[in-house]
């Protein structure tokens, strides 16, 4: 059965659309292909 | 092949994993190909894209528009982002009023996680109401009901959630308890079983066809007669009970109304009839009170009448009228000292005048042939005046030529006892015949 006070507290509030600049703004948007070329980039220093 | 040529194809390989699972609609495992699909190159636009669509489809439209704002920074030509991001910003209140929802939905989260968990409740009901794809309002919504074990209600929104997102992993967990607590898992699992319990056939099973028999003519009728016999038994003993039970209860319902109708007029008859018995003693009291008050004045009253009559009478010179009504008169009844004047006054007009005036009368009624009249007047004349032979004769002879032999002799024979030796005592000894 489920620990109904715990599964509660694991749901997260809904991004809200006010925020959303801020979100993106705060994105990682750091992909594999930017720390190949940052190890390559290393490599060849 | 370089690196960045392999990331680049690693990342299209998820992306088109995330775009099969998206067909099938396990979004959540398309979203997860899909961030895999970024995380390997961030420039695969068509990944981006379908991860807002996605959030955008489970009602995470915040999150959609973070994805599609990036999408279109880092590839602002030819990219459906931008017809996306026109889509929702190009209706007007649309966003706020999405965003209005999100807000309700967050708040609604809180309480519950506060203990208001009915305040919760309804404003998830209203959240799902206005975006029936916001599927972490569902789960929590689900969620609350399982805690009042209204696994029902909990299903319903479940259900929703799963249609949206086929697997979803939480909505797959909360269904399978929600169908345990409502028995549903056992009706699913006894399914599977009768679907795939079936031995497959062999080559030398037989399939034994249903008999056929050619129908004859007579067939068909006693088919058609066993149908007619059958249907009017199914009437007869189904149908007819339940009728004839509707009809009684029916009637029964009539009975009881104007039982009651028939209570509420006999309770308004006894009612009435006690009211009619308060009037008719009132009635009798108030008889009663008039009676007595007419008793004691209606003698006195009389008396006033008859004075008022005679006083008109003799003010129009008919003495003969003032007379008859004289000798009804009792004024002893009248009492009041100042009608005594007028009483002797008029007593002794008519104790003179009222004797001759009866006795005219009376002759005038013997001449035209009315005896009883004239009888009348003559008794009258005699209570004013008795002494008066004449009309003692006159009244006499009436009665003899009316055949009233022994009356006549009476009144002859005061003639002749107190009036002896008159000329009607002579008179009145030759009509006696002694």
């Amino acid at each position: 059965m489920i620990d109904f006070e715990e599964e509660l507290s694991r749901f997260k509030p809904s991004l809200e659309i006010e925020v959303v600049e801020d979100a993106i703004v705060n994105s990682d948007l750091t992909d594999m292909t930017d720390i190949m070329m940052e190890l390559i980039k290393e490599r060849k220093e | 092949m370089d690196y960045i040529e392999k990331c680049r194809r690693i990342a299209n390989s998820y992306y088109n994993q995330g775009l099969e699972k998206a067909g099938i609609r396990d979004l959540t495992g398309a979203a997860e190909c899909l961030k895999k699909s970024l995380h390997f190159y961030k420039y695969q636009t068509d990944a981006r894209n379908l991860l807002g669509l996605i959030y955008y489809e489970i009602g995470e439209t915040a999150q959609a528009l973070v994805q599609w704002v990036i999408s279109t920074n880092l590839q602002p030509e030819k990219n459906r982002a931008v017809h996306y991001l026109h889509e929702i910003q190009g209706k007007p209140g649309r966003l706020e009023a999405e965003s209005a929802n999100i807000r309700k939905y967050n708040q609604a989260l809180f309480q519950a996680q506060n203990g208001s968990e009915d305040l919760a409740i309804l404003q998830l009901s209203r959240v799902v109401e206005y975006n029936p794809h916001f599927i972490k309002a569902h789960l929590v919504l689900a969620l609350l009901y399982m805690s009042r074990e209204d696994f029902t209600k909990a299903g319903k929104s479940l259900y929703k959630v799963l249609q949206i997102d086929k697997n979803h992993p939480k909505a797959l967990w909360y269904m399978s308890i929600v169908k345990a607590n409502t028995g549903r898992a056992e009706i699913e699992r006894r399914k599977l079983k009768n679907a795939f319990s079936h031995r497959q056939m062999q080559d030398d099973d037989i399939i034994l066809p249903p008999t056929y028999r050619e129908t004859t003519g007579w067939l068909t009728i006693l088919n058609i007669l066993a149908g007619l016999v059958l249907g009017a038994a199914v009437i007869f003993f189904l149908v007819m009970p339940a009728s004839r039970e509707e009809l009684n209860a029916r009637h029964n319902q009539e009975l009881i109304r104007v039982m009651d109708q028939l209570s509420q007029r006999d309770l308004d008859i006894t009612e009435l009839e006690d009211q009619l018995a308060a009037a008719q003693e009132e009635l009798g009291q108030a008889q009663q009170d008039l009676q007595n008050i007419g008793g004691v004045h209606a003698g006195e009253l009389g008396q006033y009448q008859i004075l008022v009559q005679i006083l008109s009478a003799l003010r129009g010179q008919d003495v003969g009228t003032a007379a008859v009504l004289y000798t009804d008169w009792d004024p002893s009844q009248i009492t009041a000292e100042n009608m005594q004047g007028t009483i002797a006054q008029i007593q002794e007009e008519l104790n003179a005048a009222g004797g001759p005036a009866l006795q005219q009368m009376g002759d005038a009624a013997r001449d035209a042939g009315n005896a009883d009249q004239a009888l009348d007047y003559y008794e009258r004349s005699l209570r004013i005046n008795g002494d008066n032979p004449q009309v003692l004769y006159d009244m006499a002879l009436l009665r003899q030529a009316r055949g009233e032999e022994e009356q006549a002799d009476k009144l002859f024979g005061q003639v002749i006892l107190n009036y002896p030796n008159t000329e009607l005592a002579e008179a009145a000894r030759t009509a006696r015949g002694y």
